[in-house]
């Protein structure tokens, strides 16, 4: 058993209000080995990007966080910006959803990946320059020692995409974050990505967290899958087998309202009918309970429910799947 | 989908000149392109960013004119600045990015009420009623036209873009990406409000987007495109299960499919 390098236990990221604390990230656990991928997936608003931000402690000034988050045996909370400085980066490292928004407009390429790669590592211009060259290859970039020179207004969206992840690469970091990183891709490009994160996986052992609203993506990136819902984990398991035996009733709901490559308007959609609930309006109860087909009135209208097992580690947290069993859905 | 159709686009050419280092540089957007919507029927035009899709619609609607060839509506080429008025009323636009396609400083129903005024088609007093009217139509309370975008989340927001394409009673309605901002069950609803539209309002659909799950679901005919060329158009499900084209092959391909990448893991497990 290789230790993990992640390991997450009762995490809460909360923000301050005039009652009690609203609780954007609520209590989410798992842990994750070299080479190992999770994938979260959930809708706006589920905390998913706030628990990566979490992790990489750049979650926003006024978020409070709690409970266990060790890098490789180490707390990461509460650490300074010297200590976060040989870590963040350079062993764990984050693609953000919009590229445009990471890249600096006013540097070249080059220059970008140059910054990152002697900032954690003592070597020469000419071998981070290399080092660039080497990592903009990587991640796809056709010519990339002609694109050293060029700036990111001169990229169209999918080469800049690449970029960023060049840079997420360029210090060799152990774990990779991907927050909706193909979100706004064309799908070959999109396709293409997904194969580069598997090479990564496979040959250097880098751990991934793939962060995404699309479950048919998930099942491309493969590996374990943590489905959230208003800040709280409500289904776990591995990827193929949560997608071909969803427990949970929003799991569920989600796989019907998503049309799939072979669907037509002869099996009509079946949306999730309402809204996701807004930050601190959960309460006590089942995150879901607003929308859910088969609600238990007077259980989860009260109290949150625990983890049950639906297999072998493949777990759901709801009370009617706890009562009734997969009879219990619909 | 033997009558004729009521909007074409005939042998189209659009050609964007550019200034790249300092020396004039032409891009081909659009190379004879041709395009035909029947009524009452939905056509996918799918392709990669940069494949000319978006370019076409424009010069469907007139934003954009066509370097060549022409537009036709209900049989007839538009020319005049009266002939593009009519057709602006006829057929409709929804954008792709439902927060900036609102005034921010618009109340609802005041921006519902806006192309009534432009096109002076309702009388005033009768205009409230018609803006209630037609947010009960997308599945939204009258109490809306007192908000401002801020206060609407995305889906709502792009409810209030379809029903302000609607306000017209349109016969044509040109989708571009109006779901790929959208999360998925949002995007679900929308997407059921629109099939509800067109059956309610027989309306015929032009929708753009990259996603080609949601086009194989919502669309009868599909039309690939390719660096401003027409690759591949017939009926979706002919193109989908029997695509001709290498190019579409390769599109279909990239589709992210839960069912296929469980396969592949079951029969390979190298990742595992």
């Amino acid at each position: 058993m290789t230790a993990p390098l992640l390991a997450i236990e009762d995490l809460v990221v909360s923000f301050p209000s005039n009652h009690a604390p609203l609780h954007a990230v609520d209590r989410v656990s798992f842990a994750l080995k070299p080479g190992e991928s999770l994938v979260i997936a959930g809708e706006s608003g589920s905390g998913k990007s706030l628990l990566c931000r979490s992790i990489l402690g750049v979650e926003p000034e006024t978020a409070k966080v709690a409970g266990r988050l060790d890098w490789k045996g180490k707390s990461l909370l509460n650490l300074s910006v010297a200590q976060w400085r040989p870590l963040r980066g350079a062993e764990i490292a984050m693609i953000f959803q919009d590229p445009t928004a990471a890249l600096n407009p006013l540097l070249t390429v080059g220059r970008q990946i140059m910054d990152v790669v002697r900032a954690h590592r003592k070597c020469s211009r000419n071998e981070a320059r290399s080092r660039a060259i080497e990592v903009l290859g990587t991640a796809g970039l056709p010519e990339p020692e002609h694109r050293l020179t060029s700036y990111p207004s001169e990229l169209s969206g999918g080469m800049r995409q690449r970029v960023a992840i060049a840079l997420a690469l360029s210090a060799g970091p152990e774990l990779l974050i991907a927050d909706e990183a193909t979100t706004n891709l064309d799908v070959s490009i999109q396709a293409q990505i997904v194969t580069l994160l598997h090479d990564l996986r496979s040959k250097l052992g880098v751990a991934l967290i793939f962060v995404t609203h699309d479950l048919d993506l998930a099942a491309e990136v493969g590996g374990e899958l943590l489905v959230m819902y208003a800040g709280q984990p409500v289904e776990m398991g591995p990827v193929d087998t949560v997608l071909a035996d969803p427990c949970h009733p929003y799991t569920r709901g989600l796989l019907r309202s998503a049309p799939t490559a072979r669907s037509s308007r002869r099996t009509p959609l079946r949306p999730i009918p309402g809204q996701a609930p807004k930050l601190g309006a959960v309460g006590d109860g089942a995150p879901f309970r607003d929308r859910c087909p088969v609600l238990i009135s007077g259980l989860c209208d009260r109290s949150r429910p625990g983890w049950t097992e639906a297999g072998p580690s493949h777990r759901v947290a709801c009370h009617r799947f706890e009562q009734d069993g997969r009879d219990g859905l619909t | 989908m033997t009558d004729a159709p009521i909007l074409e686009a005939i042998a189209l050419d659009k050609v964007f000149r550019v200034r790249r280092k300092g020396a004039p540089h032409d891009i081909h957007a659009l190379k004879n392109v041709e395009t035909q919507l029947h009524p009452g029927e939905t056509l996918g035009l799918v392709g990669e960013s940069g494949s000319g899709k978006t370019t076409l619609a424009r010069i469907l609607i007139g934003i954009e004119e066509p370097t060549r060839g022409e537009v036709r509506f209900e049989g007839n080429a538009v020319r005049s600045a009266e002939g593009w008025r009519e057709l602006r009323r006829q057929v409709q636009y929804v954008f792709q990015d439902p927060f900036t396609a609102l005034c921010p400083t618009m109340r609802i129903g005041a921006a519902l009420a806006e192309p009534l005024a432009i096109h002076g088609i309702c009388p005033k007093p009768e205009r409230k009623d018609r803006v209630a009217k037609m947010l009960g139509l997308v599945g939204l309370s009258a109490d809306m036209a007192g908000r401002l975008p801020y206060q609407l989340s995305g889906g709502q927001r792009q409810r209030v873009n379809l029903a302000r394409a609607l306000m017209l009673e349109p016969r044509v309605l040109i989708c571009d990406e109006i779901v790929s901002g959208l999360d998925v069950s949002v995007q679900a609803q929308v997407l059921a409000l629109l099939v509800d539209l067109q059956g309610k309002l027989d309306l015929s659909l032009i929708f753009i987007s990259h996603d080609l799950r949601v086009v194989r679901y919502l669309c009868d005919r599909v039309q690939v495109m390719l660096l401003g060329d027409t690759v591949e158009h017939g009926p979706t499900a002919e193109v989908f299960d029997d695509p001709q084209h290498e190019y579409t092959r390769k599109l279909l391909d990239a589709i992210p499919d839960r069912d296929h990448a469980a396969r592949i893991s079951k029969s390979a497990l190298q990742y595992g």
